[in-house]
């Protein structure tokens, strides 16, 4: 193995790994349901979601949503996206943009609105700030 | 003891140089961790070494496309299509790229595409399902009387399809189509979720706040400063709600007494 592939696979594992305990920290909120960290092409980087919930149909459509909501805030001039809550009937979904994707959570309908959103800040702080330009191995 | 450390120190075989392949799965290994820019510097060193690879074009495409730069993932997208039209990925990306740049129709055409050359394609099935719009209502009430709160920045109401029934100030009315793809998106992804029907959101950008409320037949939002907590944003919004409700019931009201009653024709 190439010192090159060994580093590559090295800080890909461990940065796979950082991604999966940060959804895993955001799935043990209290009154969340499920979380998914979304690339912004589709794809499914981290999720824990109850088995019932088809993530591939879900990440296409939180990506899409997530994208529409970026380009919708810049062609309104009103600063960039940040955050969204949807509710509904059974629950509410969270989405909030990051560096590398969106966050997904899904709430329980009696979720604490303000502590799911100081989670999802701190996921989206933990994020933005592992994945800077400058901590990306080269 | 010669003998026994040549056995333990054999020679380093020569080291083989990497292959396009080989750079190919270091790259998605890599973008599987959000590591994009070097995922991307892998690709392209790939095809560099293979430049037909359909395999390193796409992943360049999805790259691109995590990096949110739209034209240069259309064009990888497009490059794979044109070697292979029916690549269900490379569309539903291309159906993806057209809706962020808000060709709907483009957009439900490639889901089309895809649809026909693999019919069970669950991400092209519910992103199609989400675009589906309502047939326009045969004569759409205007909410004249919906008044924007003091301090709000905008104020817009649609009905089901999309219609404009209320934009204050004017240049609102813009965002009418984004509004209603948002809401049907997210009504989508509640839906696919297990969450049930949606009925309230809360989007929060950098200056503003827009929360909205809908019901499937009306969709109403409006955008307050940033920092409006989330139940004056959500009070505003119900008391708009409630007007809006008022109104077209009366003016639905109206319509239906201003029907002349044909009188009932007399036998022979």
């Amino acid at each position: 193995m190439s010192l090159l592939r060994m580093g590559l696979e090295l800080d890909g594992s461990s940065r796979g790994r950082q991604v999966r305990d940060i959804v895993h920290g955001l799935r043990s909120v209290a009154g969340a349901r499920g979380a998914l960290l979304v690339a912004p092409d589709g794809f499914v980087i981290a999720a824990e979601a109850p088995p019932s919930v088809a993530l591939d149909p879900l990440a296409a459509l939180a990506a899409t949503l997530g994208r529409d909501l970026e380009v919708g805030a810049a062609r309104l001039g009103r600063g960039a996206f940040q955050t969204a809550v949807f509710s509904a009937d059974d629950g509410a979904l969270f989405l909030s943009t990051t560096r590398i994707g969106f966050v997904v959570l899904l709430a329980e309908p009696q979720a604490n609105i303000a502590t799911i959103r100081a989670a999802l800040e701190e996921a989206v702080t933990l994020i933005d700030s592992g994945w800077a330009p400058s901590a990306t191995a080269t | 003891m010669s003998v026994a450390l040549s056995r333990l120190w054999r020679p380093v075989p020569p080291r083989r140089p990497p292959t396009a392949a080989d750079f190919f799965w270091q790259a998605d290994r890599l973008r599987r961790a959000g590591h994009y820019t070097d995922a991307a510097q892998l690709v392209k060193r790939g095809l560099r070494l293979d430049p037909t690879s359909i395999t390193g074009h796409l992943l360049a495409a999805y790259l691109h496309a995590a990096r949110r730069t739209v034209e240069p993932a259309r064009h990888e997208f497009q490059w794979v299509l044109v070697r292979d039209p029916s690549h269900p990925r490379a569309l539903l990306g291309l159906a993806r790229l057209a809706l962020e740049t808000g060709d709907l129709d483009g957009g439900r055409e490639t889901l089309h595409r895809a649809l026909r050359a693999f019919p069970d394609f669950p991400e092209a099935r519910a992103l199609l399902d989400a675009l589906e719009t309502p047939a326009p209502a045969a004569a759409p009430a205007r909410l004249d009387r919906l008044r924007m709160p003091g301090g709000a920045l905008g104020l817009l109401a649609l009905g089901g399809d999309g219609t404009v029934l209320a934009a204050s100030p004017d240049d609102v009315a813009d965002v009418a189509g984004t509004l209603c793809r948002t809401v049907s998106l997210a009504a989508a992804a509640l839906r696919r979720a297990g969450l049930g029907t949606l009925r309230r959101g809360v989007v929060d950008s950098g200056a503003a706040s827009h929360f909205f409320r809908s019901d499937g037949g009306l969709i109403l939002a409006v955008w307050l400063p940033r920092g409006t907590s989330n139940t004056q944003g959500l009070l505003e919004v119900n008391r708009l709600w409630a007007a809006a409700q008022h109104e077209l019931t009366v003016t639905n009201d109206r319509a239906a007494a201003a029907v002349v009653p044909v009188p009932a024709r007399r036998g022979p």
